[in-house]
């Protein structure tokens, strides 16, 4: 036990001074949040539509009033005597639209004669983007309620938003924080462990302590509880900062803090791992980012799982971040702690057979 | 005197190289031992099997008469090891590495205890200055430090002052020669010759695995080396010339003429003659082969039939 105190005495002063662990630990989770906050958490934005206005008609300019009055679309003017093409090209717009010269004319004549062609507007652009898709819905909505007026008709239908029983209103940033502590507990563990790993061997701390008297799991075990410690400690930072500056209200229940145990203790062990197979610090870092960048995408730190195309949502469920992910929303924003505690049960399986391996090919010595 | 280190036909092999090829040798306590040998003659492959850290193919090594490759952990509070390379941990302070090491040995070490130990290396002065911040040859006392933490019988250390400029080179001389007087058993690898030549009591030379010299710097030197030559500085051609007419073989180097005595014992009446042979002479001196001059020698492959005999 001595030895454990004095290797965690050791450890923890090395990693507090640590400046590169500090900001990893620490402050880039806060960047995360203070930024996807700002990004997210907003219900003032609004998409700008260019709009060139052909027509000029009255219900051409009613049209466009009735788009501005949304609360999505801002109608920005596109002069009508510019060539639209070009001035998209010159404007590197993504996305504008155009009424045409007959507008007004061919509404009134479909409202005469309901043989007659309809008035059309043409909304041009990416259809895959997210804006694009956002100001589609939008100018759709303004479309139909213009059909109705004209037809002096009401809406029969309606839908409503509802929170589910014994749920609260969350906001994007009860999603988002649960992923920002597991995508750092991964990220801390993983890369730190494989560059100490790598860096003991290169510099020969491994054939040094092996001379000693302590062992491999006592400094292990010394690891896992800086590592804990920290991270413990990010995660408080973090949520305190959620529910301060964004007015998250997810719950930190002890089932967290549980999962920042499992986490940690799976992402050391897999550092551990590679680190048996890592000979230098700059292979280390491109492996484990080759591992842990695309982990931190794919299992759904910063979006859900399920808004993936389905052969990625397949790629998530190998990746034992999701779990971590999946089981921090479960008891920190659904209040689910049994679906909580099944996750927590796959990152402690995964961790353990990790572990196993990682404690059965690592040596301090050399063959 | 008792044998701290004794090696039996030790080999390791990798592959279809062997690294340490059937070597013997013992050393006793209380020496400095050198072992020597350019990069890969299997130098820290031996270092490394006697510190546990790789395990023979073939034959037996025992400190103290323990077998290190079954029984280290025996050893482990009786040895001290500097390996090659050697980097403190960068963001600890001396006074806090020690403090580490010592308790890594199970050893509660006392404020004074540590400062008396960082100030044996010469390290009083930046006792708390984080271990990134020293200069090369103060990391390396301060590994000296971290290997003498439980007070060793044996202290290895693994080309200590390699990268070291000439004057930390010499203060790390000191601190190994008073430690041999501490009663201190020390093996040393090192590349510089000079160095083992004026601290080794017992020298082994490896090659390609293999020891090919072994003996005090002295006796390998006396075995292996040239015979004495007496230098006339400047003499020239002219010198050579005159020296011929007295009958005296001699060689022309440059400007200077090389004679070069048979027997050892007779340098001093060589250096009487020459002196008085009336020849015209900027200096004069007499030039021994040095350990470096032995060691390029044997391993030289143009002498390895030679050296083999």
């Amino acid at each position: 036990m001595s030895r454990i105190i004095a290797d965690f005495k050791a450890f923890g002063r090395e990693y507090l001074r640590s400046k590169g662990g500090l900001f990893f630990t620490f402050i880039l989770p806060i960047l995360l949040i203070v930024l996807f906050g700002a990004m997210f958490s907003s219900n003032t934005s609004t998409i700008s539509v260019p709009v060139q206005n052909l027509d000029g008609g009255e219900a051409s300019v009613s049209f466009i009033d009735a788009l501005n009055k949304t609360g999505v679309i801002k109608v920005e003017i596109i002069p009508s005597d510019q060539d639209f093409e070009q001035y998209v090209k010159d404007h590197s717009l993504t996305m504008a639209m155009q009424i045409p010269s007959n507008f007004s004319a061919n509404l009134a004549q479909k409202i005469a004669d309901p043989s007659a062609p309809m008035a059309t507007v043409t909304l041009f652009g990416d259809p895959t983007k997210s804006t694009y898709q956002m100001a589609q819905g939008a100018i759709n909505g303004a479309v139909v309620a213009v059909n109705f007026n004209i037809a002096h008709a009401q809406p029969v239908m309606a839908m409503q938003s509802g929170t589910l029983p014994n749920t609260k209103d969350y906001n994007y940033m009860d999603f988002f924080l649960p992923g920002v502590i597991g995508m750092t507990v991964m990220s801390v563990s993983l890369y730190s462990m494989t560059s100490i790993c790598s860096n003991y061997r290169t510099k020969g701390y491994f054939k040094m302590l092996s001379t000693t008297t302590i062992r491999k799991y006592e400094w292990m075990t010394t690891k896992f509880f800086v590592y804990s410690i920290m991270l413990t400690a990010s995660l408080i930072v973090s949520y305190v900062i959620g529910v301060v500056a964004f007015g998250m209200t997810s719950s930190l229940t002890l089932l967290t803090f549980a999962f920042i145990l499992a986490g940690v203790f799976l992402f050391i062990a897999l550092g551990m791992l590679l680190g048996t197979v890592i000979k230098d610090e700059e292979t280390g870092m491109a492996i484990t980012n080759a591992i842990g960048f695309p982990m931190m995408f794919l299992a759904g730190s910063f979006f859900p799982v399920e808004s993936f195309p389905s052969f990625l949502q397949g790629v998530a469920a190998f990746l034992p971040l999701t779990y971590l992910n999946n089981g921090l929303r479960d008891t920190m924003v659904y209040g689910n702690d049994m679906a909580a505690l099944g996750n927590l049960a796959i990152v402690l399986a995964i961790g353990i057979v990790i572990a196993l391996a990682a404690s059965r090919l690592m040596s301090w010595k050399e063959d | 005197m008792t044998a701290a280190i004794s090696v039996e036909h030790l080999s390791k092999v990798y592959g279809d190289i062997r690294a340490v090829d059937d070597i013997s040798f013992s050393v006793e306590s209380g020496q400095v031992f050198s072992l020597l040998g350019h990069n890969g003659a299997g130098k820290t492959t031996t270092v490394e099997i006697l510190e546990g850290l790789r395990n023979p193919s073939s034959g037996s090594a025992q400190i103290f008469g323990v077998d290190v490759t079954n029984g280290y952990h025996k050893l482990r509070k009786k040895v001290g090891i500097l390996p090659q390379d050697f980097e403190p941990f960068q963001r600890l302070k001396p006074t806090e590495t020690v403090e580490y090491w010592g308790e890594l040995y199970d050893l509660k070490l006392s404020k004074k205890e540590i400062e008396d130990l960082l100030a044996s290396v010469d390290l009083s002065h930046r006792l708390n200055v984080l271990a990134q911040n020293l200069s090369g040859g103060e990391k390396r006392k301060l590994g000296i430090a971290m290997a003498m933490v439980n007070k060793p019988e044996l202290l290895f250390l693994d080309e200590p002052t390699t990268g070291l400029d000439p004057k930390a080179r010499r203060d790390l001389w000191g601190l190994i020669t008073n430690l041999k007087k501490k009663g201190t058993t020390i093996f040393l690898t090192t590349h510089y010759l000079d160095e083992a030549e004026v601290l080794s009591d017992h020298i082994v030379i490896m090659n390609k695995g293999r020891k090919i010299a072994e003996g005090s710097p002295r006796e390998i030197i006396s075995k292996h080396g040239g015979k004495p030559t007496v230098t006339l500085c400047g003499a020239g051609k002219k010198g050579l010339d005159e020296l011929g007419r007295q009958g005296i073989e001699a060689s022309l180097q440059d400007d200077d003429v090389l004679v070069r005595v048979a027997d050892t014992g007779e340098i001093k009446d060589w250096v009487a003659k020459l002196a008085g042979a009336g020849v015209e002479v900027k200096d004069m001196y007499i030039k021994r082969d040095t350990l470096e001059d032995v060691f390029l020698y044997l391993i030289n492959p143009e002498n390895q039939k030679e050296v083999a005999q």
